[in-house]
């Protein structure tokens, strides 16, 4: 056999090898968050493991000791399933209610323990005058009613 | 040739300038993020930036492997080296961006981990570049390696769609019923479209100048092997 032949067999097969382990590994970790609802549907699968979780803080479930240092919120999608999240740290600057957030830690019993908590934003961008306008033409668009 | 490039760098530099006063002065405050979204507009240019050198890298690449042209890999070059200064930038502002908002530095999601992929796909092409001391075989193989890098580039755009991703969705190319709508009122628009187009006069400036430097360096390489032989 030719030293090219060997070398074109080789190569194939650390390319075939490479390419089985990456679509692999894609498959495992591209999810990069949960969601409240698979998490719900399987407690036992992500009992004690590290995992992600990724939602909206709700509304109105925020409370923020200053003193202690801990932030006590729930995170949901629709607003009937929600995971309570505890995390032990400094709120971020952009963190608020409604807000999409990911957080990472585990589940210990009904709540999570996060020991991360990333703040997602929005693509849409907009400035405190547009703001505003959109701001007047609802109440102006209530009081028409 | 000159006289482009001269024109070309004065013409960047003096857009460069003019919108980094014009963000920086001028521009409303972005309501949820306020101050630190103004690195979007060194982000995002510097993104479709890289976007595009690597496209020329991709282009440039093909051109070679078909007509065997030196001037083909030269470019081909140029512009991957001057892509990967973009890239670095990218890597560099998103980090920044992303410890102001998201609260770290990096993520190993879909976005984040294609891009460093394609940076680290083009560091080798440089090392394999750096190893392989016969001209023409040098440009075949970073042709190849070229070609391949380029097709990252489509994964890193759609990433955000592809998988559930920490990065946000495209701003720019925001799809609304069918037409691309940018979700982003016109005062922020403008000044990113501006600060793109003068991100990429920016990169042919640099383009053109590194490509004169790589056609006088083959060339004096080639008329030392004469002397020498």
């Amino acid at each position: 056999m030719k030293t090219r032949t060997k070398f074109v067999i080789g190569g194939a097969l650390i390319l075939a090898v490479i390419i089985a382990m990456s679509v692999q590994e894609l498959q495992e970790t591209t999810v990069f968050f949960y969601t409240p609802q698979e998490v719900l549907a399987s407690p036992s699968n992500f009992e004690d493991k590290t995992i992600r979780i990724g939602a909206l803080v709700q509304k109105g479930s925020v409370e923020w000791n200053a003193k202690e240092i801990q932030l006590y919120f729930n995170i949901t999608e629709d607003d009937n399933e929600f995971i309570h999240v505890f995390y032990a740290g400094v709120k971020p600057d952009l963190f608020r209610e409604g807000q999409g957030v990911v957080v990472e830690g585990k589940m210990k019993g009904q709540r999570f323990e996060a020991n991360q908590l990333l703040v997602k934003h929005s693509e849409e961008y907009t400035v405190e005058s547009e703001h505003k306008k959109n701001k007047d033409d609802y109440y102006k668009s209530i009081q028409a009613q | 040739m000159k006289k482009i490039i001269f024109y070309l760098e004065l013409v960047s530099m003096l857009g460069l300038l003019i919108c980094g006063l014009w963000i920086f002065l001028k521009l409303p405050i972005e309501t949820s993020q306020g101050f630190p979204q103004k690195i979007m507009y060194l982000h995002v240019p510097s993104v479709i930036a890289a976007y595009l050198a690597f496209f020329i890298v991709f282009v440039y690449s093909i051109a070679y492997l078909w007509k065997r042209e030196l001037m083909f890999d030269q470019i081909a070059k140029a512009s991957a080296e001057v892509g990967q200064i973009f890239c670095v930038l990218v890597l560099i502002t998103g980090a920044i961006w992303g410890r102001t908002t998201w609260g770290t530095y990096w993520v190993w999601d879909a976005r984040l981990t294609t891009t460093l992929l394609l940076f680290l796909i083009f560091m080798g092409y440089f090392l394999l570049r750096m190893s392989v001391n016969d001209r023409d075989k040098e440009a075949r193989l970073a042709s190849v390696i070229g070609i391949i890098g380029f097709l990252d580039i489509p994964i890193i755009h759609k990433s955000v769609e592809w998988w559930r991703t920490l990065h946000q969705p495209s701003t720019l190319f925001n799809v609304d019923s069918g037409e691309v709508k940018p979700s982003m009122p016109q005062e922020l628009l403008i000044p990113l479209l501006a600060s793109t187009l003068v991100m990429l006069l920016f990169y042919f400036y640099l383009l053109l100048l590194r490509y004169q430097t790589e056609k006088h360096t083959d060339k004096l390489n080639q008329l030392l092997a004469e002397t020498e032989g």
